[in-house]
């Protein structure tokens, strides 16, 4: 049962968070409103009236719209096309991109958006772009609820707060925002009030200003979890009462020398120089899109380089990727549990035997796997689909690790975990490093990259600059992304 | 000779353009048709016995169309609606079109081998145009299939590239979950393009026995279904392409005609193989799917 007599109110103009451990039940509810999924009992109302569930179409004719966390965006059509099948599109036989276009570009100004180049498809746009044009296809339909699912986690800061502004303007005409979110600090800045949910069932509902990130959390994960946790495992602030960051120097791992990509006629990748040493963790900030997902894909030996090297120790065999988008990239969604697991070569070599799978034991492995991390899933012979976001990240991290990699390049590899995954996560990533591994954690989330990483890079426009140390602060960091150490 | 040649290309295109555009229509919804073939049956069958029993040509192309929309209508419940594979329910009605079409021209023509045949329709000669040398004839002196088929070429490219409704269907056939969270009505959509495929299908086959043969014989489609199907990959999914495809196969089965009648030592089963050898090599040559639609021919159950 994903949920069990949940009881939700939100008021007209009021921003309401909706907060839960993965797993807890909130994309079902959300995926509810949107008309996507029919309850088996209880009712859904909106101003009064009674919403028809489980059509989408009813769900937005009555006004409710929303941003789902993995992006619901037709690849190979061009962004205009996207925004056009919003309610952007006029509902007339003539399709006028142009006019839904100009609409968007308003919206977007307003919002301080920035649009993709005209007409590009949106298989080429980044995981942020994408999002931003997800936000404004369902603000084209002029929503009376509007349903964000992990909508910030993607944002650079400039953007961040801009969108902020936008959903208390929404709130100020008296709109309903709901907005899903693992960031607790976030929730209580933005939301009026907020709703925990806990195992599919309401845990509380706290007035941001009345709560604190350490009572929200400690409602998330239950009191008797709480208790059972150390301190360092349930903090607001992640990783923040952990040892300080490793900065091992030990045989060299990884050695990346002047490594340029070039397509669609501009530098991907330009002159991108690393080494790494064993035992080391190396944080990439920077804005989603100036290069750190064609950087991912040439580690991962999916792109090759225009020029320059990359070299593992001892061979390239010895690389592990966690790519950014894991629901396209990293999983086979219909496919079982161990089976993913199974994808990655190096563990495919030890479940594999004269050509033959030993299926039994790859499915202890898997059990094993998802008993230790945990995974919240029905079993190892159950489909990757069934997984909630948050699981599936884990799965990635385990099969990831489970090859036995020296070196480790991850991409935002917490986006959308909640506090005790992420923490998790970062646990796995220490323990890897300190057991001689080299990390590249590649993450939008400064945060993050100042808890966990030794080195420090910030990546614009394709290159790749060092963070000296006496400048190891958000406001300073903030400056380099946005390009200003760029300029001669 | 050139101008025969020319004639008969044109004559075997046409079922396998009307065809194709219709299959087009629906694999941009995301739906694979293999059912195109038995549609094609039922039109020609029923095109040819409505004319024969009602002496209308107009019933006659009403009755096909009826009945391919109809036959299209059970593949609608069955692939949209219930979400069955779409291989074996397009496969299942292409046999059932191949029995019915038999039982009932053996209960209501008998089984004595004498054709029965009706008055075809007759070609519509564009005045003027018609009297250009060569050219003249071959494509302005034809059947009023002839002229609808090449003029939907433009019309389906111009729907699906630049109009609001081809835009949904592209939708439906990329990512029908999203289209369906925009409300956009992946199951009405899919059942348009079905119903749209239909009317198509049944003129192709209408032409087979009204405007070509004027007569019927069981499995008059002949694998030309099928071979609307490779168009459709062969022209990428696009309307021009499909067109120009289209031309090509017709070029190639008015040429195993043209080589069978020439009268040569080779035995005259290699020239029938030659439209099908065709279709194999192209497809072959022409390697990988990428303009496919990303949910061609999977089923799509809603929650």
């Amino acid at each position: 049962m994903a949920l069990d007599g949940v009881d939700f109110r939100a008021l007209p103009g009021e921003i309401h968070a909706l907060v839960g451990e993965n797993g807890a039940g909130k994309s079902t509810l959300i995926n509810i409103f949107a008309g996507r999924l029919k309850p088996d009992s209880g009712a859904v109302e909106l101003d009064g009236a009674a919403l028809a569930t489980g059509s989408p179409y009813a769900a937005l004719k009555t006004g409710i719209a929303a941003v789902y966390q993995s992006p619901m965006l037709f690849e190979r059509m061009s962004w205009e096309e996207n925004l056009a099948l919003g309610g952007f599109g006029p509902r007339t036989l003539r399709n006028d991109l142009a006019d839904a276009a100009g609409r968007a570009r308003t919206i977007a100004a307003g919002l301080g958006f920035k649009l993709p180049p005209a007409g590009a498809p949106v298989e080429r746009c980044s995981v942020g772009e994408r999002v931003r044009l997800e936000i404004l296809r369902a603000l084209s339909f002029d929503p009376r609820v509007l349903i964000l699912d992990e909508p910030t986690g993607v944002l650079a800061p400039a953007e961040l707060e801009a969108f902020l502004d936008t959903l208390r303007r929404l709130r100020g005409e008296g709109r309903i925002v709901v907005i899903v979110t693992h960031k607790l600090a976030e929730a209580i800045a933005v939301a009026d009030r907020i709703t925990v949910l806990r195992h599919g069932r309401v845990a509380a509902v706290r007035m941001a200003v009345e709560t604190s990130g350490a009572e929200l959390a400690r409602l998330m994960i239950g009191e008797v979890a709480a208790a059972s946790m150390n301190a360092a495992q349930v903090p607001t602030r992640t990783s923040a009462d952990d040892p300080a960051p490793i900065a091992n120097r030990g045989a060299p791992a990884l050695a990346v020398e002047d490594l340029t990509l070039v397509g669609d006629g501009r530098r991907l990748l330009d002159r991108v120089n690393l080494s790494m040493t064993a035992g080391e963790i190396a944080g990439v900030a920077g804005v989603d899109g100036n290069g750190q997902r064609e950087l991912v894909e040439v580690m991962a030996g999916i792109r090759q380089p225009t020029s320059g090297r990359l070299r593992v120790v001892p061979d390239r065999r010895a690389i592990a990727v966690i790519a950014q988008n894991r629901d396209l990239d990293g999983l086979i969604l219909d496919m079982t549990l161990w089976e993913n697991l199974l994808l990655a070569g190096a563990v495919r070599e030890r479940f594999v035997c004269r050509g033959w799978l030993r299926r039994s034991r790859a499915i202890a492995f898997c059990a094993e796997v998802i008993a230790g991390y945990p995974i919240r899933a029905a079993g190892a012979a159950s489909l990757a689909v069934a997984l909630s976001g948050g699981n599936r990240q884990r799965l990635a991290v385990a099969r990831a690790l489970a090859g036995e990699p020296r070196v480790l390049v991850v991409h935002d590899v917490c986006r959308g975990l909640d506090l005790r995954a992420t923490a998790e996560v970062h646990r796995r990533l220490r323990e890897f490093a300190a057991a001689g591994g080299a990390v590249l954690l590649i993450s939008s989330d400064l945060d993050e990259l100042m808890a966990l990483s030794g080195s420090l890079y910030v990546m614009t426009r394709g290159r790749l600059a060092a963070v000296a140390d006496g400048e190891r602060d958000a406001e300073r960091i903030g400056l380099l992304m946005s390009g200003a150490a760029a300029q001669p | 000779m050139l101008e025969a040649f020319l004639a008969s290309t044109i004559a075997m295109a046409t079922p396998i353009l009307l065809a194709a555009l219709g299959e087009l229509i629906v694999e941009r919804s995301g739906v694979l048709n293999i059912g195109i073939e038995g549609a094609m049956l039922v039109g020609a069958f029923c095109g040819l016995a409505a004319t024969y029993f009602s002496g209308s040509i107009a019933l006659g192309l009403l009755a096909a169309c009826a009945a391919a929309v109809a036959l299209n209508a059970l593949l609608a419940l069955l692939v949209v609606n219930f979400a069955v594979n779409q291989v074996v329910a397009g496969t299942a009605i292409d046999i059932l079109a191949l029995g019915l079409t038999g039982v009932f021209y053996r209960q209501w023509f008998g089984v004595t081998g004498s054709a029965i045949t009706i008055s075809p329709m007759r070609p519509i000669a564009l005045g003027p145009l018609a009297r250009i040398p060569v050219i003249g004839p071959v494509l302005f002196d034809q059947s009023a299939l002839v002229y609808l088929a090449f003029a939907l070429v433009p019309i389906v490219a111009l729907t699906i590239s630049r109009t609001r409704y081809g835009l949904e269907l592209r939708a439906a056939g990329e990512r029908p979950e999203a289209a369906d969270a925009l409300g956009l009505g992946v199951y009405r959509l899919r059942w348009q393009a079905l119903m749209i495929a239909g009317v198509l299908s049944g003129l192709a086959g209408a032409y087979l026995t009204m405007a070509y043969a004027n007569t019927f014989v069981e499995g008059i489609s002949a694998g030309r279904g099928y071979v609307a199907l490779s168009v459709v990959i062969v022209g990428r999914w696009n309307a021009w392409g499909v067109g120009a495809a289209s031309i090509m196969f017709g070029a190639a089965i008015a040429l195993q005609f043209g080589l069978q009648a020439f009268g040569s030592a080779i035995p005259y089963q290699f020239f029938l193989a030659l439209p099908y050898a065709l279709t194999l090599i192209v497809l072959a040559f022409m390697g990988g799917q990428a303009d496919a639609p990303s949910a061609l021919g999977a089923p799509y159950p809603r929650a």
